[in-house]
């Protein structure tokens, strides 16, 4: 039985791109499953400033991966992740039921009535 | 005196299930000091609500979006 994940990397922005295409590859060979019917899906958004700092460094270069695997591979490959120092951050969540369509695409522009905001005490 | 209800903006725009790694979408329903908007005040659907809390957080942990705007140090 295999089910779909989705994983967001957090890379230190340092590393090139080569050596991040080659980390991906070996953490996702051991995600290899026998009846997982498509190939994982990798999306570089590149190096992207970070909200905070996460480990002491301002950006971070982020990949999204959609990969079909069995469940009790997974222990196994986010142990490999965590092990890995030039992953600032990586979330990995389940992406069944109904996903979110077309990725990265926000509501219509700006609405006519802004949302109203709270006062809030600093 | 009940105030006129609130649509959901999300249902309007036609958009059935909000991504997490959309953080302009996500942004708009944080106050200024980067809290969750309450449905309160954004006028939510108790659906969407439910699920812009928890995108909102997986976008924090991703640090696409501040747990606290404004803060340094």
């Amino acid at each position: 039985m295999t089910r779909r994940y989705e994983t967001v990397y957090i890379f230190d922005s340092a590393l090139e791109e080569p050596a991040i295409t080659e980390k991906l590859q070996r953490f996702h060979g051991l995600l290899v499953t026998e009846g997982a019917a498509a190939a994982p899906t990798f999306n570089h958004w590149g190096k992207r400033t970070l909200a905070y700092p996460v480990k002491k460094k301002e950006t971070g270069y982020y990949v999204v991966a959609q990969f079909e695997t069995a469940p009790d591979r997974l222990p196994e490959f986010e142990r490999a992740v965590k092990l890995d120092e030039s992953v600032l951050r990586f979330l990995v969540i389940a992406a069944e039921g109904e996903q979110p369509q077309p990725p990265r695409v926000s509501t219509p522009a700006p609405d006519d009535e802004p949302i109203a905001m709270i006062e809030e005490d600093a | 005196m009940r105030r006129p209800s609130k649509t959901c903006q999300v249902c309007e725009s036609g958009v059935r299930v909000l991504d997490y790694k959309d953080e302009r979408t996500l942004g708009r329903f944080l106050t200024e000091r980067g809290k969750i908007l309450p449905s309160r005040l954004s006028g939510m659907c108790a659906r969407h609500q439910r699920q812009l809390s928890t995108a909102i957080k997986r976008a924090r942990q991703l640090a696409l979006l501040p747990y606290i705007k404004g803060y340094t140090g």
